[in-house]
Order: structure tokens, then sequence, then C-alpha cells
């Protein structure tokens, strides 16, 4: 039994798919672009935004107005299983006529696997900020469409604020700290960090790292091997962390994300370590204070380059085994329209890249002068190696339950070398 | 199906040729198969074949290759994948070593705790068979339940278990969100979410036992440890094999429970085998996951077999 259990497990796991069957590599021509025709028949949206869906539902509703015998289902998975398994379904082309993607270590896999057709002449590239849809790019082709623009930064409660007397956009890390101790001495928890949850915890990282790292490309590089989690910068920013560890709430490293939220929500904790993208949970719980984003500036003397971090993600794209590639090209330009991103952005307070979006909500509104600003585009996608990412990532939760920033980054380094 | 010649000279000596003839009819019958009746096995065997068999092959087959999962290109790289689990990656070596130390403490946790249970529990009084329900409830939830129950008792701001502690004034700490104690907190849950069914293995065992051993033993003057030693363990015995067996494989394989419990990917120290080749799969490294599966099967048979020899519990006299 205990065989067979192993071999079912193992075996099956490892075989749902088999090799292409040739060891050459793939030719170089680039993608093509969609096929055109009429704009019929069944198109399946692949995603994981399971919360999303009443939004897209309407979405298509509308859609299926415009272009008569035209259908789109929606196919979604949760995100974790998305990121798992969906390459494996979209391949022959049934399922994820059209689809997204999460930026960095799937783009970059979808994108060899072939899956994506270049939507560089498309009617729907042109909707959208040009210098927010360098995620979907590859080469010269532009493969996804990067649909949402999220702002990976502690949120915070503007009324604990005002009531604290913080400042709210503090100029250097010293102010930073300056203004988690004023929350601490009004009686709130001044961070609410979901340590426990990998995904979520690792989010306040694209802040921590955007000022205190030598170049932009400063994750990939750490893959590479040109740069190490025990140079003094790292180190300098995982001293950081440590700063922080008096201001995160007890036991932070064993919080999932869904009891930080609430500690939130709850007028508990004055910022949520996580992101825009969890406004809407956030309101959800019963949060009525306004909301605004708070970057935790590293710098010495405020001399940042960076003002906040962002990502361009959920990157829509049309699959090249689909059979009906020009109803899910359709499909893809329809939701680009600034209208219906509109649509979307304020139903679902999510920021997208498509330009001459009106934004109505009022999350979105307050926090679209973020919009403008200097803004790093989140660095732990940059990995691509998940094991990686997750080591790197994981020596700043080592360091808040309180590891030395030495000991920690060189068991980050470790594995990154294995994987050199 | 030819006849040694020997054998085919013996069966025509006999004088009464009729007596021979059924005598043959006899002997021969058994084994005279209408041909046609091999093909019945066939879809069984094609099901295995198919499910079983070539999952397996082509399990051994990615093993030795460096594929991603998806791409047309890939190189034959022979035992590299083995090499470089043992040797350069240090996670899977983590992951080894965390699920050796489960398997340890929810094995020995879990034959104990449900051996007491089952002891305490045999007698078919209301009460008891109450109480049997009760502990028997945690195995028919599923385990994704189970890991979402447990991860709300173990939170620490909202939890049940700081919220309880906390009314005596003690910080019960991170529970998870400790490395050094996380893996002994998801033990706890296993060994809650199976201890029930294992109870139900051992209860079986004890209520065969004859109740006239226990009354013997008492006249001779037996205490309830000498009861136990000479016994109820003797009878107990060959159950023990099978719930040590079975806790082996279940906590060699409690992926769900700790994915579950601790979210996906999960952190080094709740990294267990099943975990890692998981991780590697979605790391797009389906060779190297693939010898993964494949050391982790081979850990399990060696494991089982290891125990198999050394607890040969068998009842006396048999």
């Amino acid at each position: 039994m205990a065989i067979l259990g192993a071999l079912g497990f193992g075996a099956t796991a490892a075989a749902c798919a088999g090799p292409g069957g040739s060891t050459s590599p793939a030719g170089a021509s680039g993608p093509a672009a969609p096929s055109t025709g009429a704009v019929t028949g069944k198109v399946s949206f692949a995603h994981w935004r399971g919360e999303d869906k009443a939004v897209f539902d309407e979405l298509i509703k509308r859609f299926a107005a415009k272009h008569d015998g035209v259908e789109v289902a929606q196919d979604i998975s949760t995100s974790n299983d998305y990121n798992a398994q969906a390459l494996q379904k979209l391949r022959g082309g049934s399922i994820g006529d059209a689809f997204a993607t999460f930026r960095g270590a799937q783009f970059k896999n979808f994108s060899e696997a072939g899956i994506y057709t270049d939507l560089k002449d498309s009617k729907a590239v042109g909707n959208y900020q040009k210098g927010l849809l360098s995620a979907g790019q590859s080469g010269n082709n532009q493969l996804g469409l990067p649909y949402q623009v999220v702002f990976p930064m502690p949120m915070a409660n503007v009324d604990l604020f005002d009531k604290a007397g913080a400042e709210i956009a503090p100029k250097n890390w010293d102010a930073f700290l300056a203004m988690c101790e004023k929350l601490a001495s009004a009686g709130v928890i001044p961070i609410s960090w979901p340590g426990g949850d990998v995904g979520n915890g690792g989010q306040l990282f694209n802040c921590m790292i955007a000022n205190n790292a030598p170049v932009d490309d400063m994750c990939a590089q750490i893959e590479q091997g040109k740069l190490k989690c025990t140079d003094d910068w790292f180190i300098r920013m995982l001293n950081q962390y440590k700063d922080l560890k008096p201001f995160v709430q007890p036991n932070a490293t064993g919080t999932a994300v869904e009891p930080a939220q609430n500690l939130f929500s709850q007028g508990k904790a004055a910022m949520l370590a996580t992101g825009s993208y969890h406004i809407a949970a956030v309101r959800g719980l019963g949060a009525k204070f306004p909301i605004d984003l708070v970057f935790p500036n590293t710098t010495s003397d405020g001399k940042g380059k960076y003002e906040g971090a962002y990502n361009a993600t959920f990157i829509l794209g049309v699959n090249s085994a689909s059979k009906n590639q020009a109803a899910a090209a359709a499909w893809i330009d329809f939701l680009s329209e600034p209208e219906n991103a509109g649509y979307y952005a304020n139903q679902t307070a999510q920021h997208v890249s498509v330009d001459m979006v009106e934004y109505t909500n009022p999350d979105l509104k307050r926090l679209s002068p973020w919009l403008q600003k200097k803004t790093a585009l989140a660095a732990r996608f940059q990995f691509n190696n998940l094991d990686v990412r997750n080591a790197v990532e994981a020596s700043a939760t080592a360091v808040i339950s309180g590891t030395s920033p030495e000991q920690a980054a060189a068991a980050a380094q470790k594995i990154v070398d294995e994987r050199l | 199906m030819s006849i040694h010649p020997g054998t085919a000279a013996k069966r025509k000596a006999p004088e009464n040729q009729a007596a021979a003839s059924a005598a043959k009819v006899r002997r021969r019958s058994p084994t005279r198969v209408n041909p046609a009746l091999y093909l019945f096995p066939l879809p069984a065997v094609a099901v295995v074949a198919f499910f079983l068999v070539m999952p397996t092959l082509q399990a051994f087959q990615y093993a030795i290759t460096d594929w991603n999962g998806f791409s047309a290109a890939f190189n034959y790289v022979g035992l590299d994948n083995f090499v470089r689990a043992f040797t350069k990656d240090s996670l899977f070596t983590n992951a080894l070593t965390n699920n050796l130390k489960f398997v340890l403490l929810v094995v020995i946790a879990q034959t104990i705790f449900s051996l007491i249970l089952a002891l305490l529990l045999t007698k078919n009084s209301r009460g008891s068979i109450l109480l049997r329900a009760l502990f028997f409830f945690p195995t028919i939830l599923s385990s994704v339940s189970v890991a979402f129950i447990w991860k709300f008792i173990y939170d620490p701001n909202f939890g049940l278990a700081n919220s309880v502690l906390r009314t005596v004034g003690v910080d019960g700490g991170a529970y998870l969100g400790n490395d050094a104690q996380a893996l002994y907190w998801v033990a706890i849950t296993q060994v809650w979410f199976h201890s029930g069914q294992m109870m139900v293995v051992y209860i079986a065992g004890l209520q065969a036992i004859p109740r006239e051993l226990y009354e013997a033993a008492e006249m001779d003057g037996a205490n309830k440890w000498q009861q136990f030693k000479s016994i109820t363990w003797p009878f107990v015995a060959p159950a023990t094999s099978i719930v040590v067996a079975y806790t082996t494989v279940q906590s060699f394989k409690a992926f769900d429970l700790i994915l579950g419990i601790a979210g996906n990917p999960p952190k080094a120290a709740l990294d267990i085998l099943s975990t890692r080749i998981y991780s590697t799969f979605a790391n797009s490294e389906f060779g190297y996951a693939a010898a993964q599966s494949i050391i982790f099967m081979a850990m399990i048979a060696l494991v089982t077999w290891l125990q198999r020899r050394l607890l040969r519990l068998t009842p006396k006299g048999d």
C-alpha cells in the first residue's frame, strides 16, 4: 500500500504531461499576431481573481451585446493553483483563449512556452499608458497587457494618523520610525504585518529594497549571483527590518493575512503592510476610515530615487493555441477600452494601466496621485526562481523573529548559491 | 501446455484404461483453461498499465532529464537530479529531515495516544460509545477543513489557544510563526486528526481478547500492568503493526494538511517532502521534481520495509 501510494503521488504528478518530444530548441521567429475573423463563438477567459467574477460577468454581458453570437466563459482557479497549473491547462488551447498571468516568473514561463500571441499591433495596446506596458514585453513583442496597477505599500488608516499627530509621508527612515513611535504612543499597533503568509508578507520587501539596492534590477542580479544577500546594502536593509520589530504586532511571524487585515480594519493597527490590492477586502471587513498609502523611505537623507512602489500585473494575453483567437482578441480589446477598464477599476477598487480612465471609487480617487509619483516597479517579481524568492524574502521574516541580519542573509545566500 | 514425457508414460501405465481415463480427466481438468478466459483480466491490466505503470515509467524517464515541464527542449542528464537532491539542495535535505522528524513524532504520539484511548473506551457503555464517536469525528472531516480550523486555533492574535492562555495571563507565542516549534504544532494537529481512526483499529483488537483470560489472571492475583503486559499487549501487537505502518505513510504524505495550515509555499520549517516536490513542480523543474518523487517513493518503501522487519509484532503462540 505504501509503495502504491507513493507511486500514485510521485509518478502521476510527474507524468501529467510529457516532454515535447524533441530535444531541439524552438525556432527563433517571434510569436504571430492573433488571427482575425468574425467575433463569434465561445471564448474561455482564464484567470485567478474569483473576487472579480461578478464584475467580469457584467462586462461579458456588455461585450456580448456588442457582438452577436459571442459568448465568454470565465475559467477561474485560485491564485496558487493558477500559478502551478495554468500553463498545463492552457497549452491545448481548449481553456484560456484569453488569459491573465502574474508578472515575473509566470509571465516568463508563458512567454518561453509560446503561449502568447503578439499584441503589438492590436487596437488594445494604444489604450495603455506607455510606461506601464514594459511588464508585458519580451524582446520586440508586446505579448501581454498588464491590466492592473497596484501599490504594494502599507495602507494607512488616516484617522488614526491624525489622532496620533503622525506624519503620513515620512521623508526618511528616522522620520518613518518616529512616525511609528507616535502611533505606538497613541495606543495602536503601528504596523499589521502578515509575516505568516509568504505571499502577502513579502510585499513590504518591495518598499524596503527600492532605495537600498544599488541598481534597479537588484533581484534579478541576486538570482544571477552578481549581487549577494550578504552585501552591505542588503544587510543594511535587514537591519531596518530589525528596526521595525517593535512596531509590528506581537507574534507577527505567525500572523496569517486575514487576521492582519482584521487588526487594520478594526482600527487596532494604523497600517497594513500588504498593498492597495487589499482595499476591497478591508472595506468588506467594515473599514470606514479614509485610506492612504505610506512609503517606508529607507534613505537617511530623504534623497531616495523612489517615492513608492507599484506593480503592473494581471497581464492579459491571447492564447496562441486558441481556436477562437479573433473573439479572444476582441475581448481583450474590449477590456482595454477606457470605459470598460474604468468600470472594472471602480468596481474592484484596483487601478488600471489603461489611459484616460475616470476613477469614481473614493479610494481610487484618493490614491490616484500615486500614479503620478516616481514609484519603483515591484522588485520581488524580478525573481524567476520561486525558491530563491522565498529564501531571500524569508531572511526578512527571520530577522523579525529574532535572527541576526548577518545570519539571516547568509542562510538566504546559501540557497541562492545552490541554484546558480 | 506441454506434458512431460515421463508423466505421460506414467499416465498410460494403469491396467484399467477407463479408470485411467477418469483419473486423467480429474487431474487435467483444473489446468485446462479456455484461452478466451485470459482476455477477461485485460481491461483491469490495461487500466493498471495506463494509470500506474506508464506514469511510473514516465516519472523515471523525466527524472533523468532537465525538462522544465512545458518546453520542447530538454536534455538527458543521467543521475544529476538525484545527486543534486542530496548534495546541492539544502531545501530538499531540510524537507527530508523535517519529514522524518514529523513521521517519528506523529508515529510515536499517535500510536500511544490511540492505544490509550482504545483502552479507556473499549467497554460498550453508552458513555464510551459517545466518546468514541467524538474522538472518531475528526477523521470524517476533510484535511483542508482541519487545517483551517487549526490555523485559526494557532493564530496569535485572534486564535483560541492564545485567547484561553491570555485569560490566565500567559502569552502562548507565535505557534506556527516560531520556526523552532512549528513542526510540533502541526504534529499535534495530525495526531488529533487521525487518532480516532487508529483507536478503532485498537478497539477491534481489544474486543477480540477473551474475557476469561482476564478473569483467570485476576484470580491468579495479576495487577493491571501485569494483565496489560501478559494479555492485552500480545493480542494488540498485530494491530500496532498496522497502526504504525499506516501512520507512517499518512505522515509522509501530510501534504494537504501542511499546505492548508502553513500556506503555499510553506516556510522552510514546515516544508516536507511532498510540499517540496510540489514547489519544485511549480518552479518549472519537472525533471528534478520527478527525481524527488522517486526518492520520496523509495523513502516510504524503505521505511515501511524496515518497520516490517523491526516490528514483527504477532500474538504469542503464532
